[in-house]
């Protein structure tokens, strides 16, 4: 389980890029952050991560506060990250085996490494490239199969679909319903209205930090959920907070 | 866990195309400076050797005392073994003395003065190599050490799993190291081996000692560069800045200290100029031989051969007086000289210790003294060498000019005495002990700790705050 507690984080330079967040994603459930562009997505994850201390507020990954326990909480959460270069000298499998081993898990072949790169749609050829010779889609699909193979119950991925083509958008799709499945919370923030309305259980709008609107599956059916994201998103500057400059 | 990421850093390290680089670059330069000194010492070696026979056989070919005693003898400094290391000061001092009656003694005749084309460039020994290449090696193996994994993003993908970031960095320090070393020791150690078999090279058992402590100056001086360039890695957001940052350091540490403080030194504790000193050398000894030959023509005035005296008599008596009196002109030369030198001495030395110390704070000038020092081609070394020279010169002087008396002929025939070197005395010079030679560099081994110790606290605890986004 996921969860932010009034997470509240305002710059050095005084921008106050997350303001008093409170949602909750529960285990078996796909939780999908809007937002345009400098909302804040992006803070919140790295909150949820302890890469920056939150001004006020917690955040919670498995019921553990990150900035108590953040070693701890490290072992109940996978992050696939915007655009990870990874080790370009490593190959697919050097970059996984490390990374497998970071999060402790020991005695895996390379025959449960492949399994899990199939999974996530990378071409069997390119198991053995230098991942330097890697495209941005490929190189996306490997920090999922190393989310994936971490099998962690919290997943937090920070616009996972922007370089994927559609064939891979879609097993992409298929691979995450199969983890909410399997009881995992996993916290997406995209951009993809499109994709994210076929598998989205619940969506939250972001606007200058504040967490504007949440609304559950039930409640986006009929509804367009572009025009939602444009109304609120530009039609309702009277519903802006006070952000003290 | 420490394990994979020294694993890994090491894997990464060295399947990239800038290790392979650095490891041939590193064994074709250790390899062929180390080389190129062997074969110097060697010939450095037949020249000195050939030089002391000949000079031993133009003297013996003198045709009197008298021209012995002018034109001298010549002292030639022996080549050192480890020079071939660290070439020192060695190649731009000069190699021999004369030691005659009259002159005061200096090294001359430097190995640049011969081709002062090398002055330009200096000597390719391989305290140069570590000095600049390899430090610059260091650094590019560790600019982006830190700021590299952030801008990978592989930091925040490490730092999502339960990695502590103090076993992080450790584990990125040792993997580092370990693959800066890889293409250090293997090139060293092929090298030894060629000190070990080439021939006509015979290294003293503290020449080992030497040398193995000359390899544990490189191996901190470059430990310097490596957690250097961790803590500015670790200090940065740009991997670009980190480097332009290192780089300046170089620059500052490996050149601009050094000569900024020759100049500051030269400022601060002037010395006269060498001219100066040679003048007045140059006019007290006019001034004795006008006033020794007054004394010498007074002599016959007021001792003419009184009527009946033996004629070999009163030539011997003037032999006698005769020597007296040279031994105390040449005395006084030489202890003017000696006064002279003892002043200019202190003053330089003042100088240039000025100098040395004002740089060891750049751990490339640590690094070269320390070399030098332990290699016996340094400045000291030198000195040492020109002092007993100079302790020599009035032995010689003695022993000239008694024989030249003692062999006066009167009998018009000139001077026919054979010259016997039996009983010449010889110069003797004791090379600098091992302890002597350690003491010496005991600061720059403390400096390179120091530097090593706060660098890496420095990278450490950076690290451990380190925004990782
Ligand atoms: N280190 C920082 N110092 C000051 N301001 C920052 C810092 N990092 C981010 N910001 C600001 O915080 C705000 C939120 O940024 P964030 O990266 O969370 O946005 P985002 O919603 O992820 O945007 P995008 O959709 O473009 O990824 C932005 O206005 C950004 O300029
Ligand atoms: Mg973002």
């Amino acid at each position: 389980m996921l969860e932010t507690i009034n997470l509240t984080k305002k710059y050095e330079d005084g921008l106050l890029a997350v303001d008093r967040l409170n949602f909750k994603v529960e285990p078996g459930e796909i939780f999908c952050m809007f937002g345009a562009n400098g909302s804040g997505k992006t803070t919140t994850i790295n909150l949820l991560l302890n890469f920056i201390p939150p001004t006020e507020g917690t955040a919670l990954i498995e019921g553990i506060d990150v900035t108590k326990e953040p070693l701890r909480s490290k072992d109940y959460v996978s992050f696939v990250s915007e655009n990870v270069m990874l080790y370009g000298n490593f190959t697919a499998f050097q970059n996984l085996d490390y990374f497998t081993k970071l999060a402790g898990k020991r005695g895996l072949t390379k025959a449960d490494y492949a399994k899990g790169l199939k999974s996530v749609g990378l071409q069997e050829d390119a198991f053995n490239v230098r991942t330097k010779n890697y495209s941005k889609g490929m190189r996306q699909k490997l920090g999922l199969a190393i989310a994936v193979i971490k099998d962690a119950p919290n997943i937090l991925l920070d616009e996972p679909t922007s370089g994927l083509d559609p064939k891979s958008g879609q097993e992409f799709l298929k691979l995450l319903i199969q983890m909410r499945d399997q009881g995992k919370s996993i916290f997406i923030s995209t951009h993809d209205i499109f994709r994210a309305k076929l598998i989205a259980d619940r969506v939250g709008f972001m606007k200058k930090g504040r967490l504007v609107i949440m609304k559950t599956r039930r409640e986006l059916e009929g509804e367009d959920l572009t025009e939602l994201y444009i109304q609120y998103m530009e039609e309702r500057p009277e519903s802006e907070p006070e952000h003290p400059k | 866990m420490l394990k994979d990421i020294i694993k890994k850093e090491i894997q990464e390290t060295i399947t990239s195309a800038k290790f392979v680089f650095t490891f041939l670059l590193c064994a074709i330069l250790i390899l062929l400076s180390v080389y190129t000194g062997i074969v110097s010492y060697h010939s450095d070696q037949k020249e000195f050797s050939a030089a002391v026979a000949l000079n031993k056989k133009n003297l013996e070919s003198q045709p009197s005392y008298m021209y012995l005693a002018s034109l001298g003898t010549k002292i030639n400094k022996p080549p050192q073994v480890l020079g071939a290391i660290s070439s020192g000061v060695d190649e731009a001092v000069g190699r021999v003395a004369t030691v005659n009656i009259s002159l005061d003694p200096n090294l001359v005749d430097s190995k640049y003065e011969s081709n002062p084309v090398f002055s330009v460039f200096g000597a390719l020994d391989l305290t140069f190599i570590v000095k600049i290449v390899l430090s610059l090696f260091a650094i590019l193996f560790t600019y982006d050490a830190i700021v590299g994994e952030k801008e990978k993003g592989t930091l925040k993908l490490t730092l999502s799993n339960k990695v502590p970031r103090d076993r992080l960095i450790l584990g990125k320090v040792i993997g580092g190291f370990i693959s800066l070393l890889i293409p250090l020791i293997i090139p060293l150690i092929l090298s030894l081996l060629i000190l070990l078999v080439y021939p006509n090279i015979s290294l003293a058992g503290q020449d080992w000692i030497r040398l193995l402590l000359m390899f544990l100056m490189f191996f901190l001086y470059l430990s310097v560069f490596f957690t250097l360039g961790l803590l500015v890695s670790a200090r940065t957001n740009k991997s670009s800045t980190s480097f332009l940052v290192l780089l300046f350091i170089w620059v500052t540490f490996v050149t601009i200290i050094p000569k900024l403080s020759v100049v500051t030194a030269a400022r601060l504790h002037p010395i006269p100029s060498v001219h100066e000193i040679t003048a007045k050398k140059d006019a007290f000894l006019q001034q004795i031989q006008v006033e020794y030959q007054k004394i010498a023509i007074n002599y016959t005035k007021e001792n003419p051969m009184k009527k009946g005296e033996n004629v070999k008599e009163y030539q011997d008596k003037f032999k006698k007086w005769a020597e007296d009196i040279q031994q105390e002109a040449t005395a006084k030369i030489d202890a003017n000289n000696a006064a002279l030198e003892l002043d200019y001495g202190a003053k330089k030395r003042s100088q240039v210790s000025l100098a040395i110390n004002l740089s060891r704070v750049s751990p490339a000038s640590a690094l070269t003294f320390s070399t030098m020092s332990l290699a016996r081609t340094g400045l000291d070394e030198h000195d040492r060498f020109l002092a007993s020279i100079r302790g020599y010169k009035p032995i010689f002087t003695k022993w000239a000019n008694a024989k030249m008396m003692r062999t006066l002929d009167f009998s018009g025939a000139g001077q026919t005495a054979k010259v016997v070197l039996d009983d010449m005395p010889q110069h003797k010079f004791e090379p600098e002990t091992l302890s002597k030679s350690l003491a010496r560099t005991i600061p720059d081994f403390g400096l390179m700790l120091f530097l090593i110790i706060v660098f890496f606290a420095g990278a450490y605890v950076s690290f451990l705050k380190y925004d990782v986004r």
